[in-house]
């Protein structure tokens, strides 16, 4: 196994754990987008809640997706900084408001009005970051011709990455994120008892999952029609990966159908994963296809290792760490809803004072 | 205005801002740390109530430091590409490291703040030492890549102008890191002290003298100030590391034109590029060299040695330096200044190691709400300890140019050739006025949450 392998499959995780768990955080403004700020209350207290205690984390995955591929591919970073210009400076700009709309709308409970704003702020980017981050993967799986094998760009800086596959991969992130979300909504819902709720995100998942289905397959239309290495490599190194990811699709609707809701999360991971993966090993062992491979941008062997042996280590201690967070706040013990219980009475009387 | 300079001050506007948010991050959780200690130690409830209170700080000032952090990150690649398609590889590992100490900051901060009612007391106060550690951590491992731009260390150029044979370790732990990553720390604990202290302060002036704001006050205190005179060594380490790999930076902060020995310290003045002289400064024969190499016969080369385009802005580094140095120098005075304040009010008792006790104990209760002329001194010393912190970057970041590393790769050759940079830049400044002003009324509205606040002398 050679180490820029190794790399590139951590990358991958990173990437894949930071469209999941993210990507369900960023869902969950998109439907605040959707519904035109109109959810009710109870609504958005349990939408605000499950977020609270793991947006950062979910969020620190992209840092980590970032900071590997620079260390590791650095002309790759330098490519895509160049001819993603635009989509990334916007993808920034939304994950700089929904942070702060989010952290601000957090904290200044009880200032109602402050609040109202924050919330739109929130709302409109977690809607335009999965939508600009899409491009960027649209346009990279596109394939970006005018990149050369040292990074440099001389295509146009302001309109380069607009293609047929990056301008549907924009709406397709969207629309994954709103269902992952969803379906983690629905199990929220589910674990607090509220069949109320359950109900509502059971019949916004089932609804967002039929326009995902059939974005899907829209989108296997448009590779095939504008980006042919990419399709050729879905038929053939990857036809399992998409296999697996179409099933698991179908597997995660008939769960929320069922309502086995956990399942239909997991499936939903599932399905987001072997994307990702199929995607990967379908350009392999290009990563800025047509001209960048993973030889030609590999930074020296010494660095690779000393960040395998870095992350190695380090996941001995995050793993742990990262277990206990997600156990506390996500678990299925009744001290979640306890705490429910006391954060909702504090909302309460901070918007009475 | 050139995309060039734009792309210079959008970098400098943008990490300035995060630098403030970022020694919070470092500074707080330590306080936190001590005063939930103190809560266990004693049950006296005033201390939880203060750390209930600073961890919603926090967390704004966390999250605010994580998002202008993402934007450092994005913007190494965006406005740097070049610097980041060479060298990325070479400062990779301070990186990867700080990712980890972030990831483990964001864990536990997640954990610490929303659980101050579900776990044990014990349990809770422990959940805050791994976010301290990782501050601290992340702190020095991003300050250790800054410092390996100045001291560039751990790898080869081959003819193709690629880099070869990296030494990761080296290059984490070049020889700039251990001084630079101690000045900027105990710079953090300066900050987040004084800040606490500065904010008390006046609200012991505004008439809300309740013990909770004097002890708050004395939290802060106690940290920027303990932090003020550590920094007098820590700098003068940071000093020698400066002299002795980027002369020039040196000749720069110090205004030195002509090779000397003997060469004299200077406190003011004004460079004079046309005459190549610094005037109307006070100057101490010696004192230059002394501070460069513990050595006042040391010579110490001048800024005339050096070709004209290796040359930094040399009365930007210079002003910045001075102001760096004169408000450390006034923060330590306001040290000494308190101590002898709280030292007059402390009961005198025999024994030496009891009378420390007496001092804590009267510390605690900070008992200078009748001196205004005091207290006015520590609000303005919050915002001059930021003031101070934003020179000393200039002095470190305009001192390194015309390079983004020292030596091998001039700024101008790094930056983006995309278009644009202007009108980023302008739409930038708006977004960060937005940021801070929304961070300061957030804070504010926190600050009017009322919460219990038990009055008792302890």
């Amino acid at each position: 196994m050679t180490p820029e392998l190794i790399v590139c499959g951590i990358l991958l995780v990173a990437i894949t754990l930071y469209a999941i768990l993210g990507g369900a955080d960023f869902g969950a403004g998109v439907w605040e987008f959707n519904t035109a700020m109109r959810s009710s209350k109870k609504e958005r207290d349990l939408l605000y809640r499950a977020i609270g205690p793991v947006w950062e984390v979910n969020h620190v995955w992209l840092i980590f997706a970032i900071v590997l591929m620079f260390s590791a591919f650095p002309v790759v970073f330098a490519a895509l900084s160049r001819a993603l210009w635009i989509p990334l400076l916007l993808a920034l700009l939304g994950i700089f408001a929904r942070s702060v709309g989010f952290a601000f709308r957090a904290y200044a409970a009880g200032a109602v009005r402050q609040q109202a704003v924050f919330g739109v702020v929130f709302a409109f980017a977690s809607t335009s970051t999965p939508f600009f981050f899409g491009a960027c993967a649209g346009a990279i799986a596109g394939g970006l011709d005018k990149v050369d094998v040292n990074g440099k760009f001389d295509g146009d800086y302001l309109t380069g990455w607009i293609t047929p596959l990056s301008v549907f991969c924009s709406f397709y992130a969207v629309g994954l994120c709103s269902y992952i979300s969803a379906l983690f909504m629905s199990c929220e819902a589910m674990a607090d008892n509220d069949a109320e709720l359950t109900a509502v995100w059971r019949r916004r998942a089932l609804i967002m999952g039929v326009i995902l289905g059939a974005f899907s397959t829209l989108g296997l239309v448009i590779v095939a029609n504008y980006a042919s290495e990419l399709w050729t490599g879905f038929l053939s190194k990857s036809l399992p990966l998409v296999a697996i990811s179409t099933a698991t699709g179908l597997i995660s609707m008939l769960c929320v159908w069922k309502a086995r809701y956990q399942f239909a999360a997991g499936a939903a991971a599932l399905t987001v994963a072997c994307v990702i993966l199929g995607w990967g090993v379908a350009q392999y062992p290009l990563i800025v296809p047509p001209n960048i491979d993973v030889d030609s941008a590999k930074g020296p062997e010494s660095v690779l290792w000393a960040m395998i042996i870095v992350i190695a280590a380090g996941a001995v201690v995050l793993g742990p760490a990262l277990g206990w967070l997600f156990y506390l706040f996500k678990g299925q013990h009744p001290n979640n809803s306890k705490a429910a219980a006391t954060l909702n009475k504090n909302t309460a009387t901070n918007t009475s004072q | 205005m050139s995309d060039f300079f734009a792309a210079r001050l959008q970098m400098a506007l943008t990490l300035g801002t995060h630098i403030i948010f970022a020694c919070f991050g470092i500074g707080l959780p330590l306080l936190l740390i001590f005063v939930e200690w103190r809560f266990l130690k004693t049950g006296d409830e005033l201390w939880r109530t203060l750390g209930k209170r600073w961890s919603k700080t926090f967390g704004v000032l966390f999250a605010v430091g994580a998002v202008s952090g993402t934007v450092l990150s994005f913007e190494l690649g965006l406005l740097w590409p070049e610097f980041m398609g060479t060298y990325g590889a070479v400062i990779g590992l301070p990186f990867v490291l700080e990712g980890f100490a972030f990831f483990l900051e964001a864990i536990f901060v997640g954990i610490y703040l929303y659980t101050w009612d579900r776990l044990s007391p014990r349990v809770h106060w422990f959940t805050a030492f791994p976010i301290a550690l990782s501050g601290l951590a992340g702190g020095t491992f991003v300050v250790a890549a800054n410092a390996w731009m100045n001291v560039p260390s751990g790898f080869k150029l081959n003819k193709d102008g690629r880099i070869i044979d990296v030494d990761p370790m080296t290059a984490l732990f070049n020889p700039g890191m251990p001084a630079q990553a101690a000045h900027m720390i105990v710079a953090a604990l300066m900050v987040t002290g004084f800040m606490v202290a500065a904010y008390y302060a006046f609200e012991t002036l505004k008439g809300r003298n309740s013990e909770y704001n004097r002890r708050a006050m004395a939290m802060g205190l106690g940290m920027g100030i303990i932090s003020a005179m550590l920094q007098g060594p820590v700098g003068h380490e940071a000093g020698h590391m400066v002299a002795k790999y980027q002369p020039i930076k040196l000749a720069a902060m110090e205004g030195h034109f002509e090779t000397t020995d003997w060469a004299p310290l200077r406190i003011g003045g004004i460079p004079n590029m046309e005459t190549r002289e610094t005037t109307m400064a006070i100057e101490i024969p010696g004192g230059l060299s002394m501070i460069a190499f513990n050595d006042p016969t040391a010579t110490v080369r001048g800024l005339n040695e050096f070709p004209d385009e290796d040359l930094p802005p040399v009365a930007v580094v210079h002003f910045a330096f001075q102001a760096m140095v004169g408000i450390g120098t006034m923060l330590m005075g306001l040290g000494l200044w308190t101590l002898w304040r709280v030292w007059k009010k402390t009961p005198i008792e025999d024994n030496r190691w009891l009378r420390l006790r007496t001092l804590w104990r009267v510390w605690k209760k900070m008992p200078i709400e009748d001196n205004r002329w005091l207290l006015w001194t520590i609000v303005a010393a919050g915002p001059l300890s930021i003031v101070a912190l934003e020179a000393g970057w200039i002095v470190t970041e305009v001192g390194r140019q015309p390079w983004i590393v020292h030596g091998y790769m001039r700024t101008s050759e790094a930056v983006t050739e995309a278009p644009g940079v202007v009108p980023l830049f302008i739409v930038t400044v708006s977004i960060y006025a937005v940021l801070v002003v929304g961070t300061v009324v957030t804070l504010q509205l926190l600050s009017h949450v009322p919460m219990p606040e038990p009055s008792h002398d302890a």
